[in-house]
């Protein structure tokens, strides 16, 4: 069995984030179960001051990131689509070399690691869609176009299940292509199709948000929504959702989009017209190119549960200002 | 016998070489090491370039296993031959076959002259022409606006439809899907689908006269006059000049919705305005084939408005006709459309529709079932003789509203001492009057699926006793008893009454057929099937108070007769324990403890199950064993007897697995569950032992291990022993990290369902568990202490559920990955009132945001279905628009997981995988050769539809040889090979030769019984087991009442084309266990059918997911780990 024990270990450590994985303890002495510690943190988040207006130019000396409580040293620090800056010792910082790591990716998503921001649109084409359909299609096409061009979109349409019209590219036209080629389907299962594009995202190394456009219902889902704002909790993955639907209509799917998206870093758009959807697309963009990325090796934490993240600004400009971040996430199990 | 001519020209030494070799070989293929043989053969090809034994042997063993490469290595050996001088006909003819397997009629052609030249003279002069299928007088066609990629995609129609396909695959589309009940009239009305395909064909004509004369839809700059016109066709406009901020954004969205969803391409034209660069799209009409003329069609039909396709799309009745008729027998077809007039015809497009396709002519008279000596019942049945087959099957399909017909097809699907029981006149016409009744309204072709589900059923199951009488279970007294005295309520007045005279086996048949044409439930008719198929495989029949027993609980425990019929061995006395057992269980007050008791002995009755199926527990044992782990739960009042009985069953398995006593039972029971092979040691073991081990942590269960110590360590404490803070912290972390359910569900709500309120409850209540407290607190009182080691009897539940979710896991598990309380909501009880602590496993919660997720509720006796039904809306569809069929896939995926594979030898694995290649070779041959064509087309149809048979036979008469075998699955290619291969020089006879010689060099192994049990499918609704067997069944159709789970049942083709893959691939038989599941999800993920019986899509997707495999061998075989 000495044999078995060791491939077992291997293949869990590979499995990992960054592929340094430690497996923990065992529930019993005689074959080891696996805990793999998540190696580096990937952290987005907005600073806004009290009128609600973007905060730019801070500097990582600016902030304090902790985690239950415990300071983090960081490792990269970006700031929107500018390059990602990598933070010496004592706090200056020096432009990153963006090889080694980004080919980490994984094997079917290709992606520069530390260059902009890899955006995954999953578009609701169930029946609930049929009336907005075209116009919803319309609305992604200008957000796609849009885009900044350091950063990557992929475009995928769910109903029962998920298709990946387009693989993550930043070729616009390829997205676009893939996008106006959505066929109209019928049962929704958002919360699924949100759970297999967020373990997509999750291979991808650097920044990632997915960005849903659903008019909410879900008929089909096997997941509940907590689950899979779990996933994204953990995978540093801000959600963003555009609903079409009236929130006053539908006040569980509204409930929902504003938790997972507010628990994940994101934001929930509730925009029945077409104007409004626009505009919300628009919000996001903002909110992309405004938001902080920060990367760090967690510090001893003899927590495997929740870990809590803060992010404080230091000074006392830190009470002017608003942070908008991830709570926290449990680290990854390698799966 | 190719090689035996080679040897008989080499020398001495040659000949102890070359059978050194081939024995070095064959202990090669033997041990599994196919790859190392084939390495060592083509060494020996590369040592001796010139040596024709060596590269025959090569050509041959490359061609056994189904290598691409055997056609470049009999290629060179021709070479080599005709330079040697040596007997190279049987290379030739062998060529010839491979070549046309391939699709390359130039080098058949080629080789052929070569074959002809040196004396063969059995394959014909030439390859024949090949003709388009639609070539025959028969076909004429029809024009349909617009591309055939846009209206396949408008009308929901698969691209890979051949093109004679089409209007059937639509006619279907449009019966099923296409038409509602009005609301405001007792008329039909067109769904939203048909709306939008009628609009769409407006949209498509528009453009098509805008593409005008040149059908291209041509727009050579941005301002050109037509950009508007074509803009406005398509719904949309121009945001911005023309020019880089050129943006298409929709103006009218019902068009715009037709031209996204028809799949104009969009995107291209805005990037030809952006770029100002010509656009330019084909746009012509499609020309599709029709049978006959649309003219002959549009008889059936008193006005006419508009071209043909508008008129078909209109008429739903004319839909059915087609679908119907194309369904028929060519040459049976053409018979009644030349005595029928149209008009009469379509009133029973219905019946044609369901019931027709087993129509057949042969030697100018209807084919019945019964043959000759049935033909004069079967005249005076339907008033017609089948001398005269046009009237005889316009009677068949216009008697009794169907139900004659439906009887006939019932019985032609069967064949064998069943159908000649059931087609002996008296009984012939006996069991019609049942099925008939009295009254035949409604029939059984009025829905829109099948009602004839029971008939087709009845007619499958049905088995014969030694004498020839019909098996009746226990005897006709107790079925008397069950009609009489109906433990439920009457199931049938007339037959209540009847039923006091009953004497004999044909009377309760008799009864059966009566009950099959009611539309409502049929539980007489589940019930005899059940307890049928128990005795199936049972060396003595139950004893009647057993099957009584049986049959009046089958309501209440119906669902668990599957387990009593895992093996044959169960004694009637442990049936009736097991039964006394569950009735018991039932009477246990508390809830949380019912749950408890029933979970954990369900999970160690499942164990038993798969330790039996995988060899674990010997079949002498599974009596005994089945007693020990479950008479414990008999005594069971409260959580430590739950907890006693469980630790109990758990030591019972591992003991009855030969497990060795310091063995940790956590690795133990994952070793067991990943199966069984020599050391544990191979690579194949390891991934599912890693797989297991994943779902088990995704789950956050406590291992077994640390219960057990904890359970041990509570005794020693009792005893005086001191407190191991750190045995307690292994079970208590691990609580720490369980979850309440993530639920948004109100107290309200909870209330009024008490929908999953007992599985919240047992997750609550390990939640709140302190270990370390309560036993402090219980300051070694060992009573105190005993009470502490029940309240692990919910921990020990979950971990034995969970090890039997995670052996079932589906490939991908991403509930089981996702949802860390999965396992823990399993609700043995169900809602209130519902009483699911015994009925089948049940999928609930879905699509509801407010719930927890999807849960499983009931008993696990269904589990891997559940849980491939939970995971299909996980998969992912290669190609847009795919269709994924409902029960289809977790039949398929409980298929791939249910069956392991640890016991099947290189040989037998060989010896299923010849069976396909002797059956390409057969059909191959076929082509060249008229009679053996005969031959191969008439027991092709003891299995295929006559009409698919004949377009086989066809396509082979015109050397399109990989068409027609797109046309046969791999389950009816191993019944023909099966069926033909003891004819002595029948096909290709190396691979004749080798099946032979496999058989004979291990009888007891290598037989068809054997493969039945390796490489069958569960069946649990169609044999009440889940023990995997072949039936070799026709494919069903869809049917009413059981959806599509009957007719996903009778797919038996994918693990036999599997084990001819990983033959291809030389793989060893213990790397199926991890194969299948990948290549099965492959599977699904790329069918893309039409309707449910699109049978060649699912065939299409496993030919390519095999073709891939075999393709890149390497790159498949480091992704799983294997080499």
């Amino acid at each position: 069995m000495k044999s078995l024990r060791s491939i077992v270990a291997l293949g869990f450590g590979l499995a990992t984030f960054a592929g340094t994985g430690v497996y923990l303890l065992a529930q019993d002495s005689s074959r080891p179960t696996f805990r793999v510690k998540v190696d580096m943190v990937v952290l987005g988040f907005t600073v806004t001051d009290s009128k609600g207006r973007y905060v730019n130019g801070l500097k990582p000396s600016d902030f304090r990131i902790l985690e239950d409580g415990i300071v983090q040293k960081l490792n990269t620090f970006a700031e929107g689509n500018k390059p990602v800056m990598q933070v010496l010792d004592d706090g200056s910082m020096k432009p990153l070399n963006p090889g080694g790591d980004a080919e980490k990716a994984g094997p079917d998503v290709k992606s520069d690691a530390f260059v902009g921001t890899n955006v995954f649109v999953l578009f609701d084409t169930s029946n609930y869609m049929y009336r907005g359909f075209v116009y919803a299609s319309d609305a992604i096409a200008d957000f796609v176009r849009g885009l900044d061009r350091a950063d990557s979109v992929a475009v995928y349409t769910f109903s029962r299940n998920l298709t990946r019209a387009a693989d993550l590219t930043k070729d616009r036209n390829n997205a676009i292509l893939g996008l106006r080629k959505a066929v109209a389907g019928d049962d929704a299962a958002l919360y699924n199709g949100l759970l297999l594009t967020l373990r997509d995202a999750a291979k991808v190394p650097g920044r990632k948000v997915v960005i849903v456009f659903s008019n909410g219902p879900d008929n089909a889902s096997m997941v509940a929504p907590d689950d899979v704002r779990a996933v994204a909790e953990d995978e540093g993955i801000p959600i963003y959702v555009i609903s079409t639907a009236e929130a006053s209509r539908d006040a569980i799917s509204a409930g929902v989009f504003k938790r997972i998206a507010t628990r994940t870093g994101g934001k929930a758009y509730f925009a029945k017209t077409w104007q409004k959807q626009v505009e919300a697309f628009e919000s996001i963009r903002e909110d992309l190119g405004n938001s902080y990325t920060v990367t760090y090796y967690p510090q001893t934490n003899p927590n495997d549960g929740f870990r809590k993240i803060s992010v404080e600004i230091a000074g006392d400009i830190g009470k002017k200002y608003r942070v908008r971040a991830r709570p926290g996430y449990r680290p990854s199990r390698g799966f | 016998m190719r090689l035996l001519l080679l040897l008989s020209i080499a020398g001495f030494v040659g000949i102890t070489n070359a059978q050194d070799l081939a024995t070095q070989v064959r202990n090669l293929e033997a041990k599994g090491s196919g790859a190392a043989a084939r390495d060592l053969l083509a060494e020996a090809v590369r040592n001796a370039p010139t040596d024709p034994v060596s590269l025959s042997f090569y050509a041959e063993f490359l061609d056994r296993h189904g290598d691409p490469a055997a056609r470049e290595a009999y290629a060179k050996l021709l070479g080599l031959l005709e330079k040697s001088g040596g007997d190279r006909k049987q290379t030739a003819r062998r060529l010839v076959i491979l070549d046309l397997l391939h699709g390359d009629r130039t080098a058949a052609a080629t080789h052929l002259a070569a074959y002809r030249n040196v004396g063969g003279q059995d394959l014909g002069a030439a390859i024949p022409q090949a003709k388009p299928r639609t070539s025959g007088q028969e076909w004429t066609t029809i024009e349909i606006p617009g591309p055939l990629r846009s209206f396949n995609r408008m009308a929901a129609l698969s691209p890979d439809l051949p093109s004679e396909e089409i209007l059937p695959a639509l006619a279907r589309n449009v019966v099923t899907n296409g038409y509602q009940a009005a609301n405001s009239s007792e008329g039909l009305e067109q769904t939203e689908f048909l709306k939008l395909v009628v609009r769409y064909l407006t949209q498509a004509r528009e453009l098509a006269k805008l593409a005008g004369d040149a059908r291209k839809i041509q727009i050579d700059q941005c301002e050109s006059a037509i950009t508007g016109d074509l803009l406005k066709i398509l719904g949309y406009r121009m945001r911005g000049a023309c020019g880089a901020e050129v943006v298409l954004e929709t103006v009218n969205a019902s068009r715009a919705f037709l031209t996204i969803d028809s799949g104009f391409p969009l995107a291209e034209l805005e990037t030809a305005l952006r770029s100002n660069r010509p656009f330019s799209y084909p746009f012509a009409s499609t020309t599709v084939p029709i049978l006959y003329t649309a003219e002959y069609w549009l008889g059936a039909k008193e006005k006419v408005q508009g071209e043909f396709i508008d008129a078909f799309l209109s008429d739903p009745q004319l839909c059915r006709l087609y679908l119907g008729v194309s369904k028929l027998d060519r040459e049976t077809a053409d018979k009644m459309k030349a005595s029928i007039p149209v008009v009469r015809l379509k009133a029973f497009s219905h019946v044609l529709d369901f019931f027709g396709g087993m129509f057949y002519i042969r030697d100018g008279k209807a084919v019945v079932p019964g043959g000759p000596k049935a033909e004069a019942i079967w005249a005076e049945l339907a008033g017609a003789s089948p001398a005269d087959p046009a009237a005889f099957f316009e009677r068949l399909v216009a008697k009794d509203d169907g139900w004659l017909c439906s009887y006939f097809d019932s019985i032609s699907r069967i064949s064998g001492p069943v159908q000649e029981f059931l087609t002996q006149p008296a009984r012939l016409r006996r069991y019609y009057g049942a099925v008939k009744g009295r009254l035949t309204s409604p029939g059984p072709a009025r829905p829109v699926f099948r009602a004839n589900t029971d008939l087709l059923l009845l007619t499958t199951r049905l088995r014969l006793d030694p004498d020839g009488s019909a098996h009746v279970p226990g005897n006709v007294e107790i079925w008397k008893n069950l009609f009489v005295k109906h433990p439920h309520g009457k199931y049938d007045g007339k037959l209540t009454k009847s039923a006091v005279g009953w004497k004999e086996s044909d009377d309760v048949i008799e009864a059966l057929f009566a009950l099959s044409r009611k539309a409502v439930e049929n539980e007489p008719l589940r019930i005899y099937m059940a307890l049928s198929d128990m005795n199936r495989r049972r060396a003595k029949p139950l004893l009647p108070a057993t099957v009584d027993r049986l049959a009046r609980e089958y309501r209440t425990f119906g669902a668990q007769y599957p387990v009593l019929n895992e093996t044959p061995r169960l004694t009637d006395e442990t049936i009736q324990a097991y039964l006394d057992l569950l009735t018991a269980e039932a009477s246990i007050r508390d809830q949380g403890v019912r749950a408890d008791a029933a979970g954990t002995l369900q999970a160690l009755v499942s164990f038993w199950q798969i330790f039996l199926r995988q060899g674990s527990i010997p079949e002498a044992d599974a009596d005994k064993v089945f007693n020990q782990i479950t008479s414990p739960f008999g005594k069971v009042k409260n959580e430590r007897d739950v907890f006693a009985a469980g630790l109990d069953g758990v030591k019972t398995l591992l003991a009855a697995t030969k497990s060795r006593p310091d063995v940790s039972p956590q690795d133990r029971m994952l070793d067991l569950l990943a199966g069984f092979d020599d050391e544990m040691e191979s690579e194949a073991h390891i991934a599912l032992v890693q797989d297991l081990m994943k779902v088990f942590e995704a789950q956050r269960l406590v291992s077994l291990k640390a219960i057990i110590d904890l359970a041990d360590h509570l005794d020693a404490i009792g005893k005086g022993g001191k407190v191991d803070p750190a045995i307690i912290a292994r079970v208590s972390q691990r609580l720490a990290d369980v979850q309440l359910p993530r639920a948004g569900l109100s107290g309200v709500e909870k209330n009024s369902l008490l929908f999953g309120y007992y599985a919240e409850r047992h997750i609550e209540n390990q939640r709140k568990l302190n270990l370390r407290a309560a036993i402090e607190k219980a300051a070694g009182n060992p009573e105190r202490l005993s009470e502490i080691k029940g309240s692990l009897a919910p921990l020990l539940r979950d971990t034995l559920v969970g090890l039997n979710y995670a052996h079932y896991a589906p490939p991908g598990a991403q509930i089981l990955y996702t949802n860390p309380i999965f396992v823990r909501s399993h609700d043995f009880l169900g809602m209130q009132g519902a009483n699911q602590t015994w009925r089948h496993t049940e999928v609930v919660g879905t699509g509801w945001p407010a719930s927890a997720g999807g849960r499983l509720v009931g008993s696990l006796v269904s589990l891997s279905y559940a849980l491939a039904e939970a995971e299909q809306n996980f998969l992912i569809p290669s190609r847009e628009q795919a269709l994924i069929w409902g029960d289809l896939v977790p039949q398929m995926v409980q298929s791939a997981k249910v069956p392991r594979y640890w016991e099947v030898t290189p040989n037998q694995l060989h010896f299923t995988a010849l069976h396909l290649r002797y059956a390409d070779a057969l059909l191959g041959e076929a082509s060249l050769n008229e009679s053996l064509r005969t031959r191969v087309i008439e027991t092709l149809q003891q299995q295929a539809p006559p009409a698919r048979a004949r377009l086989v036979g066809r396509l082979l008469a015109d050397g399109e040889i990989s068409k027609a075998l797109e046309n046969v699955t791999p389950s009816e290619a191993f019944v023909l090979a099966m069926r033909l291969v003891g004819t002595e020089g029948l096909g290709d006879q190396d691979l004749a030769g080798e099946i032979r010689r496999l058989t004979k060099s291990a009888p007891e192994s290598v037989n068809y019984a054997a493969i039945s049990k390796l490489f069958g499918s569960p069946k649990p609704t169609l044999t009440n087991s889940y023990q995997p067997e072949l039936l070799y069944l026709r494919t069903f159709p869809t049917l009413m009442g059981y959806s599509s789970r009957v007719m996903a049942e009778s797919w038996e083709s994918s693990a036999l084309f599997y084990a001819s893959v990983a033959d291809a691939l030389y793989m060893n038989p213990g790397q199926l266990n991890v194969v299948i599941p990948e290549w099965t999800r492959s599977t699904v993920e790329r069918i893309f059918a039409t309707h449910l019986e699109d049978w060649p899509a699912l065939l299409r997707s496993l030919r390519q997911v095999g073709h891939d495999a075999v393709n890149k061998r390497t790159k498949v075989a480091s992704a799983a780990g294997l080499e």
